[in-house]
Parts: C-alpha cells; structure tokens; sequence
C-alpha cells in the first residue's frame, strides 16, 4: 500500500527540487535584494525536506521527529495571517485566502506526521508505509487531499495572470502598479515590497520600496505551489 | 491620504503592488470556468489515484478484464486485448495513465490549454468508458443507478462538452446551454437522467436484494463511518429492494423532465438532482476511494456538478454576458503566493 519504490522517489525528487530552487530564491532574494515572498519559500524548503523524508526514509537526512512541533507552529503562524489578512480586507471589500492555503498544507503536513507517529507507536509500518492501515482517520486524509487539489487547480487558474520575469525586467508591467484603482475602490499607489522582517508587505504593514527591481519569478513560484500540492495529495491518497 | 494608502496595501497583494500580476488582462473566473475548474480537479484526483499501489498491481488488469464480462464481442474483444497489454507492463501503462489524468486535470486549470485538455478529456473519457468500464455495464446488464452507471467516466466527457468555452455563446438559461445551445444540453440531460431511471427498473436494480446487495457489498474496507452506512442502507433495501428501486426511479424521471418546467421547478429539479447524487454517491462508498482500491470518486460527484451547470439563472441574458468582467469591476485576485 506504501506505492512503488520508483515513484515515491520520483515524488521525493520533485519536492526536493522545488526545496532547493526555494532555498535559492531566498539566498537571492536576501542578496540581491530582489522582491519575494520569503515566508512562501521557506516553509516550501522545509515542507520539500520533510516531505522526501516521509516518502523515501533513506532521505531522512536532518532529523526524523519534532516535524509536528514545525508544522504546528508554521500552520498557527499563517493562521494567524489568514485572520489579519481577513480583517484587513474585510473593511475594504477584498477576499482573503492567500493564507489559507498555507494553514492547510501545514495541517497537512501535521496530520501526516501524526499519522505516522500514531502507526509508529501501533507497531504499524510508520512513514515508509504511510499506509493505510495503520493510518487514523483516512476520511479526513481525503478531505484535505480534495482541499489541496483544489487549491492547487485555484493556483494554476491564476498561473497566467502573473508576468513572467522577462517582462518584468523589461519594464512591461508597470512598477508600481495602482492597485487600489485595479481593486475598484481609490487611486492610492501601492508601495510593494517586502517588510523589515523579510515578509511582503500585504498584510497591510508599510513596506519599503525596492524602486525597480526585478522581484524572483512569481510563474515558478506558483509551480512550486503546484509541485508540492500534487505531491502533498499523493501523499495523504497514500494513506487512505 | 495615510488612510488610502493604508487600504490599497490591504486590497494589493504584494505581486500585484510591484506589477507582477497582469490586472488588465485578467478576467475572473464566472460560473462556467468555475465548473470547469471543478472537473478539472475531479481530474486531478482520478489522476492521483491512478498512482496508489493497487493500481500497478495484477489485480487493476483483471479489474478492467472482469468488465468485459457479458458484453458483445464486439466490445469485449478490444477490452481483453487493453487488459492484457495492462497485465504485461503494469508499470508502464499505469504511470502513462496517471499522467494523462494529472495533465488533463492541470491543463484544464491552466488557461492557455483549457480547450486543449478539455479535447483530450473527450476522448480519453470515451476511451476508458469503453476499454476500462465495460461500457458502464449498459450492454451487459450489470448497469445501475448504484453502481455508477451508464459509467462514471462518460459524465466527463459530457461535461466536458457542455462546458466548453466556445467563442460565442449562445443565450441559454443555464450554464450548460451556453455552447450546444439549450435545447441540445436538456435532451442530453434528458437522456442521461432517463436512462438512469429505466436502469432503476431494470433487473440488476429491481430483482430482490439486488440493490441491498450492492451497497452493503461498497461497505468491505470502508472506515467504519461509511461501512456503517452502507451496512444499514444495504439492510434496508434489502427488505425493500423492488419498492425502492421504484421510488428511485421516480425521482430519476422527476429529475430528467424537470429541466423543461419553469425556473422555480427547474431550479427544484436541480436541487433534487444533486440530493439524489448524494444518496448515491454515499451508496457508491464514495467511489471506493477510502478503501484503497478506488480509480475515481465514481458518479455521484459528477452528476452534482452536471446539475449545478444546469441551475436555471436569472436570466438568459445573463447567462450570456455576465462572463466577462475583469477583476477591476469585481474582487481582486489574490495569486501571490500561488
């Protein structure tokens, strides 16, 4: 029930992938100065690690426990977000769910690794079976396998709506663009960027301006989205 | 001044603030991308299953061959022929399969291929409906409302048809008029719920404990929730087989004349397709996919989404205009990050 060897490494290499390229767009972002999400990629680089571990043991090359304690805290944390990013444009108008789909791969992840450790104390096949049997409440595996899928066909409805970089960099999208006009309501300019902290500045906090840097590709970041949702459903389909 | 800036930042995204999202190109998904978008998932799902272990094993060949069982050899032959190249290069074809699903699934989702991926899901629809589902048991007698006849896979392809996003639209008031017009998308609806009804009365349905029998057979690996209700709704047609195949039957009629009634009857009829796509995808046992051994959700879903492109809306016209608005005249998108 655990699948194929070939294809779980298959998977394990897509994450892995996805991981390093996200650790490289932090290293650039934070070198260069160049616009990113940095929370995205982050939580990608842990999410790509954890999850080559839990479907190829012989990945497990960090630690094998305490991943509960990470997705806990990092499903909390954008929880967080979600709710500051509803108020926020609960008064404007707007919609949340930009974080909403991180709180649910991060409970995805928890739930996984809980899964594993309950079958684990069960004396059941643990992570390299993240199989069924032993798994707990496969019901709630398919919910959030149906959630993530469809955030992840939510995510490539919306892949063509982000400039590809070389327009960026030639200038064809207008930096910065008037967003409040674009939303419908006034024609105060949005100043992007990212905070103080390394966070984009859409949770309402003033940013500071990058004047005209090219931020790092929006497309791939949303195919890493897509990388990981695909593998993150086959995962949780494996424990049904 | 403060305050302005302060709610841009709010309703912007921070790709957008640094123009990395194309507003002006941009326009928000209506209700019949959004139905796509859901097929396009179900996709996905069917193309994620296709990976579970079972599926690379002997037993997903003898599946597809037990199907053939019954049928004219006309079209048993080509189904033992596909099992057997399945049984000799499990691997092979089953990864194969699974990526046409997955594709299918995101190419649907992905704008510049939406037609494209729709197309292909046609004709892989009509190709499985053959050569994986036995022509949903129709020829053979096997075929019920319960056991996700006329073939769960064909409902694909019949949506895939009456959603596509041709380059004009007719006014039609639903959905699913759009592109084949109305009359065309409720005789095809008429069909398909008709002949859920005449399955209802057939023997595989109606003979004594037929239908107790298949449902209460969905219960075996199923969490215990779901074997539960399977147990007990088994037990209970069971008893009361032929008198519920009859009262299934009514309503599947019910609902295949109600798309020609007036919009508060239509809109009634809708409601009661997607109720009774309920009762039987719970029959089904969800297709299966919580026993480990499921290829995809099975009827259920499909027939409810098939209803919701038929919901009856307020207007032809709407129908056919309320299509394009931008993102500018509606709610902003929120792709950063995805």
């Amino acid at each position: 029930m655990g699948g194929p060897p070939w294809l779980a490494w298959t998977f394990a290499s897509v994450v892995i992938v996805v991981a390093a390229y996200c650790l490289t767009r932090l290293l650039v972002s934070w070198r260069q100065h160049r616009p990113s999400d940095r929370r995205i990629d982050a939580i990608h680089v842990l999410m790509g690690v954890a999850m080559a571990g839990m479907l190829v043991p012989r990945l497990r090359v960090f630690w094998a426990g305490g991943w509960e304690v990470v997705f806990g805290i990092s499903a909390a944390w954008f929880a967080w977000l979600a709710i500051r990013e509803f108020r926020g444009r609960a008064t404007v108008g707007g919609r949340p769910g930009h974080h909403l789909q991180h709180v649910l791969a991060c409970g995805a992840m928890l739930y996984m690794f809980l899964a594993a450790a309950t079958a684990a104390k069960t004396g059941g096949p643990a992570m390299s079976g993240m199989a069924a049997d032993a798994a707990h409440a496969p019901t709630l595996a398919l919910v959030l396998a149906f959630a993530l899928f469809g955030y992840v066909i939510w995510t490539a409805d919306r892949l063509s709506s982000l400039a590809p970089v070389a327009a960026l960099a030639a200038g064809a999208a207008p930096v910065p663009v008037f967003a409040g006009a674009a939303a419908g309501g006034g024609a105060s300019p949005a100043v992007g960027g990212e905070d103080g902290h390394g966070t984009p500045g859409d949770d309402g906090q003033a940013p500071p301006s990058h004047g005209q840097q090219v931020p790092l590709s929006p497309r791939l970041a949303a195919c890493c989205e897509i990388a990981m949702g695909v593998t993150m459903g086959y995962a949780l389909i494996l424990m049904l | 001044m403060a305050s302005q800036a302060a709610d841009a930042r709010a309703r912007a995204g921070w790709l957008r603030s640094i123009g990395a999202v194309r507003e002006e190109s941009w326009t928000a998904p209506d209700v019949r991308r959004r139905l796509q978008l859901v097929l396009g998932g179900i996709w996905l799902l069917d193309g994620v299953l296709q990976f579970q272990a079972f599926m690379f094993s002997k037993g997903f060949s003898q599946l597809l061959d037990a199907t053939a069982a019954g049928n004219p050899v006309v079209v048993a032959d080509p189904i033992n022929w596909s099992a057997k190249i399945i049984a000799d290069h499990p691997t092979a074809t089953d990864a194969i399969f699974a990526l046409i699903q997955v594709g299918i699934g995101l190419g649907i989702a992905w704008r510049p291929t939406r037609k494209l991926a729709l197309g292909a899901s046609v004709v892989w629809a009509l190709a499985v409906w053959w050569l994986g589902e036995g022509l949903g048991g129709v020829l053979n007698g096997a075929a019920s409302p319960a056991n996700g006849a006329p073939g769960a896979v064909v409902i694909y392809a019949l949506l895939a048809v009456l959603l596509w996003p041709g380059r004009q639209d007719r006014a039609a008031p639903f959905v699913a008029g759009r592109f084949t017009g109305a009359t065309v998308a409720r005789a095809l609806w008429l069909v398909l719920w008709g002949s859920l009804g005449y399955l209802a009365l057939a023997p595989a349905t109606r003979a004594p404990k037929a239908l107790g029998g298949m449902v209460a057979g969905m219960a075996s690996g199923e969490p215990g929730w779901l074997a539960s209700l399977d147990d007990h709704l088994g037990a209970f047609l069971t008893s009361n087989g032929p008198a519920m195949a009859l009262v299934l039957a009514t309503v599947l009629a019910l609902v295949a004349v109600s798309v020609f009634l007036p919009r508060p009857a239509a809109r009634a009829g809708v409601v009661l397709a997607i109720a009774t796509a309920a009762c039987l995808w719970l029959a089904e046992g969800l297709g299966g996919m919580l026993a480990g051994g499921g290829t995809d959700p099975n009827s259920g879903p499909l027939l409810a989404l098939l209803a919701l492109a038929f919901w009856p809306l307020a207007s032809a016209t709407s129908a056919a205009t309320g299509q394009q608005k931008t993102t500018a005249a509606t709610q902003p998108v929120s792709p950063e990050g995805a």
